[in-house]
């Protein structure tokens, strides 16, 4: 799959831009604050219609204008599709192939890209929040489903945190949110669970693969390493927690999650009621990951936690790859500023057997160690575009 | 307030309406400005004659200008089956189908405690009290919320309240629309549809 053209009018500070992006690799060079990330957005946009930053749509259209727009020509073999989002204060128009779009499950697909930006390598150190983030956009580009059970739930949570807030909490009214909520719940917490079983061999072979490509140990040495991988899903309402991920994992029934995550609610609305907000379900899981029988977060050095949100980035670009059977867009967002030159090579390595289409923004052109024919490259000022 | 221009009070008063901005306000204005003073005069007594006339039905709440209104007046309709609905638009729409006989009930909104609406913000104790006369004789009581989830929200809530009495509560069938294409339909909706199907 590849973007062959793209066209933007007033998204973010970037008034007007016409790309011409090749099948490989692109690469945008600029300060910062001068649109690359924004570009990055635009076409993140335009494959899942959801932003990567702003709440609002208002926050994605230029000052002093009223409407954003993205329009890219996309194909996929001999496929060629022509995509167009329009937003406006109070919502988006996409429109395929010259046909307004519906239901954005029936647009899903259309461009499916992986982003990698500097707030996934902090992701092992920081808060349950951004592993959440990334489980979710991964499941998100593998079943269209999964964004409106994700939508209904975090509604319906807002609903039943508003009753925990209210001076007299009606019982009745929490037993019914609780019923919806367990049920959205489960959904999310299966397809997760779901997702991660198919992800966990592909990550454990490229966290074997970065491990002997650091060079830090012999190759037979970091298979054994790689053997002592484990990955969890944490989930305080549900027993055992976490749920290992790393051995041969039967995905709970639909029916028996609902059960869990219904009772623990009910037990927990005492406390809920005391706290003014839901204490347990799929809005406040994690992910532990340990190798050699220590929780990862804990014991591994920076450069070793980036090496591994690396595994975790390319095993979601695999996965995702073998459920579409095509290669997804890859959108790297200043990655190779945030790495030390050991692991730059290594991203590099990885990138180049990377068979599809890259887009690539960097501060300094010479982070970024591509060069060829398969290089196009761009400056990034004030929002315009020039080819370098 | 002292003397506030009249142009401007009227404006501001139109940007009130739901999806009337600015904009349109101004211009609804000076549609009303330029017209014969009789169509203003004929506007403002249809607006003063709308909240002087209009009220609740005592029995289904619905907007009406007779007490009790035609619906519950009506002899010809089945008292046997109440269908719950959200507001007037929806029971106006379920009567242009003509598939409906039985009576009707308005809740004049759906649950949504974050903008304060709970239990007692809309009519659901007023079916629990038409309910809790045994003389009506209602059998069925169809809930006809949007399916969305205040909606959905809703619907289980008014089942949940009507437990203690002998009637059965049913839920509106959602799924794919006729003459809609099984391709197309988004997979919440298929899903809707393949959960609610039905023996042929």
């Amino acid at each position: 799959m590849q973007l062959d053209h793209l066209h933007i009018e007033h998204f973010r500070n970037l008034s007007r831009v016409e790309l011409t992006p090749g099948p490989r690799f692109n690469v945008l060079t600029g300060p910062n604050g001068q649109g690359k990330t924004n570009l990055l957005e635009a076409i993140y946009t335009l494959g899942s219609v959801k932003s990567l930053r702003a709440q609002r749509n208002a926050e994605l259209i230029q000052w002093e204008q009223e409407r954003a727009l993205i329009e890219g020509e996309i194909s996929r073999e001999a496929h060629r599709r022509q995509a167009r989002i329009e937003i406006g204060a109070t919502g988006k128009r996409v429109v395929l192939n010259g046909t307004l779009v519906r239901s954005i499950q029936d647009y899903f697909g259309t461009l499916s890209a992986v982003v990698f930006s500097p707030d996934d390598l902090g992701m092992l150190k920081g808060g349950p929040s951004e592993r959440r983030r990334f489980l979710d956009r991964a499941v998100f580009n593998t079943r269209a489903g999964y964004l409106a059970d994700v939508q209904a739930y975090e509604s319906v949570l807002r609903q039943r945190n508003a009753v925990l807030k209210s001076p007299s909490p009606s019982a009745g009214l929490l037993e019914v949110y609780d019923e919806q909520l367990a049920d959205y719940g489960a959904s999310i917490t299966q397809r997760r669970l779901e997702y991660l079983r198919d992800f966990f061999p592909i990550f454990r072979r490229a966290f074997r693969g970065i491990f002997t490509l650091e060079g830090e140990v012999e190759a037979s040495e970091s298979a054994q390493i790689a053997e002592t991988l484990a990955l969890g899903y944490g989930a305080s309402w549900w027993s055992p927690s976490p749920v290992s991920v790393s051995g041969e994992l039967e995905v709970p029934s639909l029916e028996a999650l609902r059960t869990g995550l219904g009772g623990a609610l009910r037990r927990g609305a005492r406390e809920d009621m005391r706290r003014g907000t839901t204490c347990s379900g799929p809005h406040r899981d994690d992910l532990h990951l340990a190798f050699l029988e220590r929780e990862v977060r804990s014991f591994a050095s920076q450069g070793q936690l980036r090496a591994i949100v690396l595994a975790m980035k390319i095993a979601e670009i695999q996965v995702l790859t073998e459920r579409l059977r095509f290669t997804p867009v890859l959108l790297l967002d200043d990655v190779s500023s945030e790495l030390d030159r050991d692991r730059n090579r290594l991203l590099f390595e990885l990138l180049k057997r990377h068979p599809g289409q890259v887009f690539i923004t960097t501060t300094h052109r010479d982070f970024i160690q591509l060069e060829g024919e398969d290089v196009r490259s761009w400056s990034v000022r004030q929002g315009a575009l020039e080819p370098r | 307030m002292a003397h506030q221009d009249p142009i401007a009070r009227l404006v501001s008063q139109l940007a009130r309406l739901p999806g009337i901005g600015e904009k349109t306000a101004n211009r609804l204005a000076f549609h009303i400005i330029k017209e014969p003073a009789a169509f203003a005069q004929e506007l403002s007594e249809a607006l003063l004659g709308v909240k002087e006339r209009i009220g609740l039905c005592t029995t289904c709440c619905n907007l009406t200008e007779t007490d009790p209104c035609w619906i519950c007046q009506s002899e010809k309709r089945d008292s046997s089956v109440i269908c719950v609905v959200e507001g007037t638009p929806d029971l106006m729409a379920i009567e242009r189908t003509g598939e409906f006989m039985g009576r009707y009930h308005v809740l004049h909104g759906v649950l949504r405690p974050l903008e304060g609406v709970g239990p007692d913000e809309i009519r659901v104790r007023e079916l629990v009290q038409r309910l809790s006369k045994p003389e009506q004789g209602v059998r069925e009581v169809i809930v006809a919320t949007n399916p969305n989830t205040d909606g959905e929200t809703t619907a289980l809530y008014i089942a949940r309240l009507l437990r203690p009495f002998e009637v059965k509560v049913t839920r509106i069938a959602s799924g794919i629309p006729i003459g809609g294409d099984l391709e197309y339909t988004d997979r919440v909706t298929l899903g809707r549809a393949l959960l609610g199907r039905r023996e042929i």
